[in-house]
């Protein structure tokens, strides 16, 4: 990889935002592939912790959705 | 949140909320296009800070 | 694994009698074997034929080969023999030669089978009327005008226009839309449908509020209506809003004509405005509020099943048996029963399953299969020993992403025992294949990569848990839905992705514990709180089915506002049905009977709830596994119109009073007014008491037949005789009710001069002041919840602004509570006529028995557990969690420490990211899992 691509890591709800993510592949929707999700229970779940924690880890910006 | 952010040097942008039923997949794309364009956007601007990579916990 | 689905099926006949039918079913061929068919949609890409697609409302075309939408179930293939090119001429087959998995068989042949079952629950539906014969809309000339159903297609986010408002004539975005109300409903003069259909009034706001909310606030929405009807739970402040929030338009007028504008697709309405007025106005699109029928194949074959229907050709029930059809043992659900929306049809089909239960009480269990239990191995303390399964869904994933080489990358990760690949892992010998590795090769943690968790999850979790291991020790990442069909351009970035999924996968199940299901032990009793109807018929189902019934109530007697009622809609007495009703109870020794008692705490959870009941002073506690409130309402006591002033105005059910006492001196009335609204649509009480317009009109023709030379006059604002009761408000105006309309900025005025009992209001077609002078005014009070606070409380069931309780969904689960193991029917859950009170009674009860008839409850296994030696006792859990499950330990070791029950937690993990010690775990989501996914997301260098 020479030009590193960002990476975005992205918090999603189980219930709502998982569920339009998995209808956009239904749909053959197409968006940048810079996002790695990580599946929560419940935007509830979410602490300042795992925000701070993936900047350090080296992502380029975190998105929480409900 | 975001104020925290900005008080440790981190672009508050960098941070992105959003709620998108499970029904509003084209949201979900507008979105994540969005979230992704602001990244890019920020990476060019910020690129003479580049980030020293912390080792792996 | 109980219900067996038959599709492209038609039942040709029902022999036989209640508890032994045998019901002949025609199948036609689906032409792909659905065992075989993994809906990868290779077939419809590869068929040659396109057609339209009627799903869409012929607005956009689909193949032969096809789903119909995204959703259906069982998500198979078909392929449609009237179009199919192979099966028309012969040739082709494009399909059968492209399928991976072989599913394609054109030697299917319709088949016939015969079912034994003991009951039969129709649920049939409804055909939407087609708008075609009326000329003057000239619907099928001019592209513009369209049908409402063609419209919510239309609006859909997965419809053909991906929920972009446009025209079908230009594709472009329309300024102005009409919605056409009753085509199709309320007509005896153009078509054969004197009923209302019930639902068109709400879809209608509710199509104009979204298609305002898609284009913008500049589109203009009008509305032509008779009356609106908006009787439904929340509907009335949806239209209030829909008014004054949104700014739709309402016009009580019918459009005369529809015509072309010459020199555009523009649209020319002539309509007659209340004040008589002929006006024109151009409008871009005409969206027609079709009504709903029954198709005529289901009228031939209800006739064939001996099975009356009524005047309307709904399926004929009675007031009290609201879902049995007039054959034993055969019932019905849906539109079929009478127009309805979704709740209403939800609420019938559980009513039905409930009927049908307790006709087959004793034998419940018998056909049932129950699933094979493997001992689990435990592998506590053991390194882990990762599986690594790589899906290439056919083309779908291995199309896009390089599947041989992240096997080969995942194989090279920390504790990775093994990596492969499969073309479907979904399918069954790919199953049998990984419980033989985890066997093989003592795996005891399995990464899948695939499609979604939300629809295969569960289905790798059986696999697991046939091969012995805890089926938590299971993760699952999404490397279709969330990347292949995402990202088809982007091959290799879709890889570098797949790769960090599967290793941030297999980063957290590393971490991940077998984890353990609570069993919980239901208590097979059953407390029903409100003795009248719709708790009485609660009761009674209970008890049909086998299960102990409390009934507490706080009266000295049962039947609650049903001992006010004179006649039902159908013409049924109720206090006969009533006695019938009240002996059946009191004579069941399953039902036990706690009158003059409250209920004063209540402490447990779902199976295990103990209340204490009291009366006159003593408290007794009751254990039992379900409740279902059932606390009703009472009649409002207005203050308007002079009530109380005269003896001569009274309430509807007073009215009710002198009908059932056969008053002689209502025959000798030469006048009689009824005031509908009373207390109800009005701005601190917003809600329409739905039943109060049938019963004026009701009690109007009851007048009119003992008198017909009496006047009797019916004040409203819109008459709101839904469904098939709309032919009681026609028989009302046959007999000579007069009918006049009021707003409610000009409501009618009573008062009493030298002993005359005098209203004026303002005649809206006249548009004229009316001085009357009558005899008897019965005002339509509204219904009033008796919202008890206390109550609420206690089961942690919340109330809506009005006071009326506050179901677990508005659509999907209008009889049961967000609370497990809580249910509702009746008066308490929103206004509603006795039959719709005991559907409802009877679907609480359907509810309700899913759980009692486990007879145990798991608990999940991803649920949250405080460590006490880290608790600070704080009390940040307990006041925050939704679900009341965090406690302070009341003694032991760890007093005062937070504790969780496993049978209230969600899972949520609300606790755990707000717990300051770190004290909270939540299984399967722990912080530690969370993290070490993020550790992993960007490649270790």
């Amino acid at each position: 990889m020479s030009k590193k691509e960002p990476k975005i890591i992205s918090f999603l709800c189980n219930w709502c935002s998982y569920g339009a993510a998995d209808l956009a592949g239904v749909s053959r929707m197409e968006y940048p592939a810079n996002i790695r999700v990580i599946r929560i229970p419940c935007t509830g779940r979410m602490s300042i912790k795992f925000v701070l924690a993936a900047l350090r880890q080296g992502a380029d910006a975190v998105w929480v959705s409900g | 949140m975001k104020n925290l952010l900005e008080y440790m040097g981190i672009d508050p942008g960098r941070l992105h909320f959003s709620w998108i039923s499970s029904a509003e997949s084209t949201k979900f794309v507008e979105v994540a296009k969005k979230v992704t364009a602001e990244t890019v956007a920020l990476e060019s601007k910020e690129k003479k800070y580049m980030k020293t990579k912390p080792k792996v916990a | 694994m109980n219900i067996e689905i038959i599709t492209l099926a038609e039942v040709q006949d029902i022999q036989g009698e209640a508890g032994n039918f045998s019901v002949d079913v025609l199948r036609h061929p689906r032409y792909i074997d659905e065992d075989k068919c993994i809906a990868c949609g290779i077939c419809a890409e590869k068929c040659p034929k396109k057609i339209i697609d009627t799903y869409n409302a012929g607005l956009s075309k689909r193949k032969s080969a096809y789903v119909e939408y995204p959703q259906a179930v069982p998500l198979k293939y078909a392929i449609d023999p009237d179009t199919c090119i192979y099966l028309l001429k012969g040739k082709c087959r494009a399909c059968e030669k492209k399928c991976p998995v072989d599913a394609v068989n054109f030697d299917q042949k319709p088949e016939t089978s015969t079912l034994n079952v003991g009951a039969v629950i129709l649920a049939p539906g409804f055909e939407p009327f087609s708008p075609v014969k009326f000329e003057n809309y000239q619907y099928a000339q001019l592209p513009n005008v369209i049908t409402s159903l063609e419209f919510e297609r239309i609006l859909s986010a997965s419809g053909p226009t991906q929920g972009h408002v446009t025209r079908p004539s230009d594709h472009k975005e329309p300024k102005k839309i009409a919605w056409f109300q009753c085509v199709g409903s309320r007509d005896m003069n153009r078509c054969d449908n004197p009923h209302c259909s019930s639902v068109c009034c709400m879809y209608a706001i509710k199509e104009a509020v979204i298609a305002k909310e898609h284009v913008g606030d500049h589109l203009e929405c009008s509305i032509f209506f008779m009356d609106m009807r908006t009787h439904g739970k929340e509907f009335e402040r949806f239209y209030e809003n829909a008014k004054t929030k949104s700014g739709v338009k309402f016009v009580r007028s019918r459009v005369h004509t529809v015509n072309p504008v010459p020199g555009s697709d523009d649209l020319e309405l002539r309509y007659v405005t209340e004040d008589g007025t002929i006006q024109t106005e151009i409008f871009d699109m005409v969206v027609l509020s079709v009504g709903m029928q029954t198709p005529p194949a289901l009228v031939e074959l209800a006739n064939k099943l001996d099975i009356s229907l009524t005047p309307g050709n709904f399926a004929e029930t009675s007031t009290f048996s609201p879902v049995a059809t007039s054959r034993a043992g055969i019932f019905v659900s849906g539109a079929f029963q009478g127009p309805k929306d979704i709740p209403q049809a939800v609420v019938d089909s559980s009513a039905a399953s409930a009927a049908a239960g307790e006709m087959l009480a004793d034998v419940r269990n018998t056909c049932t299969k129950k699933q094979e239990i493997v001992p689990e191995i435990n592998v506590q303390g053991d390194r882990p020993k990762i599986g690594v399964i790589i899906c290439q869904c056919g083309t779908n994933i291995a199309g896009v992403v390089d599947v041989p080489k992240v096997v080969e990358y995942a194989s090279t990760l920390p504790y990775v025992e093994l990596a492969t690949d499969k073309l479907f892992a979904c399918s069954q010998d790919a199953q049998e294949t990984m419980v033989e590795l985890i066997k093989e090769k003592g795996l005891n943690r399995i990464v899948m990569a695939a499609c979604t968790p939300k629809t295969h999850e569960p289905l790798f979790q059986d696999t697991l848990t046939a091969a012995g291991l805890n089926k938590y020790l299971f993760e699952m990442t999404n490397i279709r839905n969330q990347n292949s069909w995402v990202h088809k351009n982007n091959p290799e970035l879709a890889t570098e992705k797949a790769k960090d999924l599967v290793r941030m996968a297999i980063a957290k199940v590393a971490m991940q514990e077998p984890l353990e299901e609570v069993e919980l032990p239901v208590n097979q009793t059953a407390m029903v709180v409100g003795g009248g109807i719709a708790g009485m018929a609660a009761a009674k189902s209970l008890a049909e089915q086998g299960y102990e019934t409390h009934i507490v109530e706080r009266d000295a007697v049962l039947g609650g506002q049903g001992r006010k009622l004179f006649m039902t809609a159908k013409g049924e007495s109720i206090q006969e049905k009533l006695a019938e009703m009240i002996e059946s109870v009191t004579s069941d020794n399953r039902i036990h009977l706690h009158l003059n008692t409250q209920l004063t705490n209540v402490d447990g959870f779902v199976g295990n709830f103990v209340s204490t009941l009291s009366s006159n002073g003593n408290a007794t506690p009751l254990e039992h596994g379900v409740a279902v409130l059932a606390t009703g309402a009472s009649p409002y006591l207005p203050t308007e119109y002079a009530y109380g002033t005269d003896e001569r105005i009274i309430t509807s059910l007073e009215l009710d009073k002198k009908l059932m006492d056969n008053d002689a001196a209502l025959e000798k009335l030469n006048s009689a007014l009824f005031i509908q609204c009373v207390g109800s649509r009005e701005p601190e009480r917003i809600y329409c008491s739905r039943i109060c317009c049938t019963h004026s009109v009701e009690n109007a023709i009851q007048l009119k037949e003992k008198n017909p030379e009496m006047n009797v006059y019916i004040l409203y604002r819109d008459i709101r005789t839904y469904g098939e009761k709309e032919l009681l408000y026609k028989k009302a105006r046959q007999l000579g009710v007069i009918f006049i309309r009021f707003s409610i900025d000009n409501k009618p005025v009573v008062k009493t001069e030298n002993g005359k009992l005098i209203v004026n209001v303002v005649d809206h077609i006249l548009n004229m002041p009316l001085e009357l002078n009558v005899d008897m005014i019965s005002l339509a009070t509204a219904i009033i919840p008796n919202t008890d606070e206390k109550l609420s409380n206690f089961f942690k069931v919340a109330t809506n602004s009005d006071g009326f309780f506050i179901e677990k969904h508005a659509k999907l689960g209008p009889s049961e509570f967000a609370t497990d193991g809580v249910y509702l029917c009746g008066l308490a859950h929103y206004p509603k006529p006795i039959d719709e009170s005991i559907a409802q009674a009877k679907a609480a009860v359907a509810r309700a028995i899913t759980l009692l008839a486990k007879e145990t409850v798991f608990s999940s296994g991803t649920v949250a557990q405080v460590d006490p030696m880290l608790c600070a006792s704080c009390g940040v859990c307990v006041s925050i969690c939704p679900y009341s499950a965090p406690k302070f330990t009341e003694d032991g070791r760890f007093a005062g420490k937070a504790e969780i029950n496993p049978a209230l937690c969600k899972g949520c993990g609300l606790c755990s990211a707000s717990c300051r010690s770190g004290a909270i775990h939540l299984k399967g989501f722990d912080t530690d899992q969370i993290l070490m996914q993020i550790c992993e997301m960007d490649e270790a260098v």
